[in-house]
């Protein structure tokens, strides 16, 4: 087998996982695994949250090396799941490349939710959240409403591809407009009750955690990165929040 | 009343976000229910403790423990059971106050928030590393105790 060739399908592999949420540690992990399944003498990867470095020696001492980048994540722990398994079975019974590569393929072409039931989703959390830290039921429901809306925006957004930042204050100023709309129509008394159930849909406060569990993992870098991700959106999404206060002279001096 | 109302949205919050992470079938249901219980442990232990982040590491490790024992029987990542778990317990309002300080200016306010987030996210980080690092020595432990008489590690 190509040693080329198997580099680049083991990279397909670690590419898919850390994009569909797996830890920089379990990546890293799961690719020396596979290679060295195939019997390199040497293998090293490195992993970051926004790329992936592989060096291996084949056995006849012939170094390769080849890196990927990875732009943006959306976790897809079902995705994860079958990942794995490839991964695990590719370790025990070394399949020939064509099979790895049809796998992957098939585990590529599972889908996740419909987008009317993730818009769904996104209305049962916002409600949620909006009870769960002390929101009544009128306020509830509206955000509930928005966060069915909010799908839509989010769609809308990936769909144009602009920068995440950007993106994130969109997102925001959008719920929080409406809050205030739906407060001023008498629709619930507090729009910051409205809000939270859907900044919850936004804040990156699992980015936030994986963060810290990276850097004490020792993936200090990959740590780094996140953390300092998490703390840009979450400042996108405060600025939203004011841009929205401020045209609705709610923002006090 | 407010105990029972935070648990079942605690449960759906989880039940959501699960949804949206594509967790599929029977392991919806456990994804949600690991939402119910780290909040639970976390409502429990507050009748005795009153520091957040030291209930968010006790829930944190009740959660990991449920999320590696049914990542076994499931037979998929801990990870499939471990997010939708945490989601009660992130500190995404913590972190959204956070930075609302920032924006306005609010210093005094902005430092002990931040502090809170950070510890927050700390707790529930140490909390989950601990018993994957348990589980890990545990495996290894028994891996080496059925591999006794075969040939030594590679290299």
């Amino acid at each position: 087998m190509e040693t080329e060739k198997l580099l680049s399908a083991t990279l397909d592999i670690g590419e898919e996982m850390l994009i569909s949420g797996a830890e920089v540690g379990r990546v890293e992990d799961s690719m020396r695994r596979m290679l060295s399944a195939y019997a390199l003498q040497r293998v090293d990867v490195f992993t970051i949250t926004s790329s992936i470095v592989v060096t291996v020696t084949d056995a006849e001492g012939k170094t390769l090396t080849q890196t990927r980048r990875i732009r943006g994540y959306s976790t897809d722990l079902d995705r994860l799941h079958a990942l794995n398994g490839l991964s695990r079975r590719i370790c025990e019974k070394k399949p020939p490349l064509s099979e790895m590569k049809s796998a992957l393929a098939e585990i590529l072409q599972n889908r996740p939710y419909p987008v009317l039931v993730q818009a769904l989703a996104f209305a049962v959390i916002a409600g949620s959240f909006t009870l769960f830290f002390g929101g009544s039921a009128p306020e509830a429901a509206a955000s509930a409403l928005i966060g069915l809306l909010l799908k839509f925006v989010v769609l809308l957004m990936q769909k144009t591809g602009v920068n995440q930042v950007f993106a994130n204050v969109v997102h925001s100023f959008f719920v929080s407009l409406l809050a205030f709309l739906c407060t001023a129509a008498g629709f619930g008394a507090q729009p910051d009750s409205i809000i939270i159930g859907n900044i919850m849909l936004l804040i990156p406060g699992i980015g936030m955690t994986n963060a810290i569990r990276d850097i004490i993992s020792g993936d200090i870098i990959a740590g780094i990165l996140r953390f300092c991700e998490a703390v840009v959106i979450a400042l996108a999404i405060a600025a939203g929040y004011s841009i929205a206060a401020l045209l609705c002279g709610r923002l006090l001096p | 009343m407010t105990y029972a109302v935070q648990l079942v949205t605690a449960f759906l919050g989880s039940l959501g976000f699960s949804v949206l992470f594509n967790v599929r079938r029977t392991k919806l249901l456990i994804a949600g229910f690991g939402g119910l219980l780290s909040w639970g442990v976390y409502l429990l232990l507050a009748q005795w403790l009153t520091e957040g982040p030291m209930l968010c590491f006790y829930a944190s490790v009740c959660v990991s423990i449920y999320a590696e024992v049914f990542a076994r029987v499931k037979k998929t990542p801990t990870t499939s059971f471990l997010v939708p778990g945490m989601i009660p317990l992130i500190p995404g309002g913590a972190l959204y106050n956070t930075m609302q300080y920032a924006i306005a200016g609010n210093w005094a306010e902005f430092f002990p928030t931040a502090a809170y987030t950070l510890r927050v996210a700390l707790a529930l980080a140490a909390g989950i590393i601990l018993i994957s690092s348990v589980m890990r020595v545990a495996a290894a432990a028994a891996a080496a105790v059925r591999r006794r008489h075969t040939e030594p590690l590679q290299k």
